[in-house]
């Protein structure tokens, strides 16, 4: 259920719904949108009577959302959701592009990782500390060593830290160095991990489960945002099919069809999407083109010695290829990049 | 194994090759490029040496081919291939864009659609006279009526007429009508229809089976060209997966793989691709920025009375702000639109 208030309802009719709604034994999110509140109900069972709200002063509408995802819907909240990232924006007009190693290796590496995306126009800096690898012999990431890498390789460079936390063990530490936490694909149904990012202050970049529907993703994001965190963005990396010429296969049809459904960012990774480098900024155009709010690229100085996803990473040249390619059709969707 | 020629090779060192192909058993496969001369060796090549060719005068290389499809892989002809279809273009610089209803329906129907999406750009018209359709029960199509409907639409516009084939015996029929052939999706491996394909002087468009890799698609284009007919397009249009919020799941990792493995044109069909109308021009838009050759597209003078694909198919206005849009990112890639 959700609670339109109208534009000019008070902050006491407001706070008079959220009240009338703990009462029932539910949770109000409030969520302001541009012209008006919306307030939207969680905790029902079935369906909840209209008439308990659409009395009531300053409210307009009282109306069921049809889709299972209530607060990720478009139905709850119709204008874009832009993450603010400590001034950098994910979300919105502009594409943001964030880029970097698959893992952090050493503190040389990641920065001139750092400096070349950087230089390249990234306005973010990807490097995983926990690595979730599927083999338990491969390198497993430098763990808090990493996140202190990356905290330095933000100080020099100033671009934004996206890392991926692996575990809720883990959340307090990349939580305290990370701009942006990273839920992997791996863990996308981590129902554990996803309740915890609902109670933490930083941004929430989801990548979708390698055999998840749209749908299954939305609820997962939906618990990050029932949790108590509303900044939450969707990152698309291939999902697994029957093809094996390339690592996965990458739904591009997810971009409008998530925009269409959910307030929510998209971002697309290219590079787990197709796997191969040379064909990563092909797809990274067709990401943008498609609609996606912002690209997650890996790059490394020297691919074929990278300790992970080498065969998927883009030198600094290529990846100032990729970005010029991008910048252009950014441009022909009126996207600044 | 191929054999190519030096640039400026003699008839007579060419025929020589040949000629040792035939004699070794094997069948010579002559691939003119604008470079070269290339002879693809069909056959089991396990027990000829390479070299035995290589040492032939007017020979420039002789090599295994790594692939296990041959004549329609980039080792063997690096050059794209284009189809000249009476003077309309798939493949090369250009985007070709093929559009139309799912299926002729009647002649008011099949001539609005055709003036429409010519009036909007597109070169191509399709339209399904003979139709794979899932349930025995749905509207099967017209047929040979519907042959001369497209052909009557061709003559009214210059479009080309793109149609479906879907089984040997209606081969000689479709042919006599339509400019280009298509192999829907679920014929991809009906490989009696690649080989009389393979016989026929049109070129064919051959849809990705719903299951098929690509590797299985290049070497059922290949059926098509070891039989005689090396003017093939292949067409995405979506794979099966396990995501049910959209028709299909459509490949587009497959064009670039594509473009790399093989010479021969890629055309994206985003209707099927994702089968929701209002998101068929952000697809679109995707498909040309990967780098497709072309589109198909499905067009309908009215979508909500189709008698199928109706809710995948655009109305004639939302067909030309998907073509507004697809000559932006064509521009930003610097490809022109065909036409």
């Amino acid at each position: 259920m959700l609670v339109v208030m109208k534009p000019n309802a008070t902050p006491e009719q407001i706070a008079a719904v959220e009240e009338r709604i703990r009462s029932l034994g539910l949770a109000p999110h409030a969520i302001p949108g541009a012209q008006r509140v919306a307030i939207g109900i969680t905790g029902n069972r079935g369906a909840l009577d209209p008439a308990l709200f659409s009395e009531m002063a300053g409210v307009a509408d009282a109306i069921r959302v049809s889709q299972p995802f209530k607060l990720v819907s478009r139905e709850v909240k119709d204008e874009d959701t832009v993450l603010d990232v400590g001034g950098v924006k994910l979300g919105g007009k502009a594409l943001c592009v964030i880029a970097g190693p698959c893992a952090v290796e050493s503190k040389a590496q990641i920065l001139e990782a750092a400096h070349a995306v950087k230089k390249s126009g990234a306005r973010m800096l990807r490097g995983g500390a926990f690595k979730p690898r599927t083999s338990p012999y491969e390198f497993q990431g430098l763990g808090e060593e990493g996140l202190k890498l990356l905290a330095l390789a933000r100080e020099e460079t100033g671009l934004k830290v996206v890392t991926e936390v692996l575990d809720p063990e883990d959340l307090a530490p990349c939580a305290e160095y990370a701009d942006v936490l990273q839920v992997g694909a791996r863990n996308m149904q981590n129902f554990a991990l996803l309740k915890r990012l609902g109670g933490v202050k930083k941004p929430v970049l989801l990548k979708r489960g390698p055999a998840a529907t749209l749908r299954e993703w939305l609820m997962a994001a939906e618990y990050v945002v029932a949790h108590g965190n509303y900044q939450v963005a969707l990152c698309e990396r291939g999902i697994r099919t029957f093809e094996t010429m390339t690592r996965n296969t990458l739904d591009l049809n997810a971009v409008p069809v998530l925009k269409a459904l959910t307030h929510l960012p998209v971002v697309v990774d290219p590079s787990h999407g197709i796997g191969l480098r040379r064909h990563v900024p092909a797809m990274a155009r067709a990401g943008v083109a498609a609609g996606a709010d912002g690209l997650i690229v890996e790059v490394h100085p020297c691919p074929e010695k990278a300790l992970s996803d080498g065969q998927q990473s883009l030198s600094f040249e290529e990846f100032d290829g990729l970005m010029a390619q991008v910048r252009v059709i950014a441009g022909a969707v009126g996207r600044p990049a | 194994m191929f054999v190519a020629m030096k640039p400026h090779a003699a008839e007579a060192e060419f025929e020589a090759v040949v000629e040792r192909i035939r004699t070794l058993g094997l069948t010579p496969h002559p691939i003119t490029g604008t470079e070269r001369r290339v002879v693809a060796v069909i056959g089991d090549t396990s027990g000829v040496d390479p070299e035995d060719f290589a040492g032939m005068p007017g020979v420039a290389e002789a090599m295994r081919v790594s692939q296990p499809f041959k004549l329609v892989s980039r080792e063997v002809r690096e050059e794209d291939t284009l189809l000249d279809v009476g003077g309309a273009m798939i493949g090369g610089p250009a985007i070709c864009v093929m559009a139309g209803p799912c299926s002729v329906e009647s002649r008011e129907q099949i001539l609005e659609a055709a003036r429409a999406v010519k009036r909007a750009g597109a070169t191509f018209l399709r339209g399904g006279a003979y139709k794979p359709r899932t349930s025995p029960y749905d509207f099967q199509g017209l047929r040979e009526e519907g042959l001369k409907l497209l052909a009557l639409a061709r003559e009214e516009t210059g479009l080309k007429v793109v149609t479906e084939v879907m089984n040997t015996e209606t081969v000689p029929m479709v042919a006599a009508y339509a400019d280009v052939l298509q192999v829907g999706a679920r014929n991809m491996q009906n490989y009696s229809l690649l080989e009389r394909l393979g016989e026929v002087d049109k070129p064919v468009l051959l849809k990705r089976g719903l299951s098929g890799t690509i590797k299985e698609w290049l070497m059922a284009a290949e059926y098509i060209v070891a039989k005689g007919n090396p003017r093939v397009a292949l067409c995405e249009r979506g794979i099966r997966t396990f995501e049910t919020m959209t028709r299909n799941t459509l490949d587009i990792n497959a064009v670039p793989v594509l473009k790399s493995l093989t010479h021969l044109p890629v055309i994206v069909d985003p209707s099927h691709g994702i089968g929701i109308r209002k998101h068929v021009p952000a697809i679109a838009r995707a498909a040309v920025a990967a780098g497709a050759d072309g589109l198909i597209v499905e067009v309908h003078p009215r979508p909500e009375k189709a008698l199928s694909d109706g809710h995948q198919s655009l109305t004639p206005a939302e067909f030309e702000g998907l073509m507004r849009q697809v000559r932006v990112i064509a521009a930003a890639i610097e490809r022109p639109l065909a036409g």
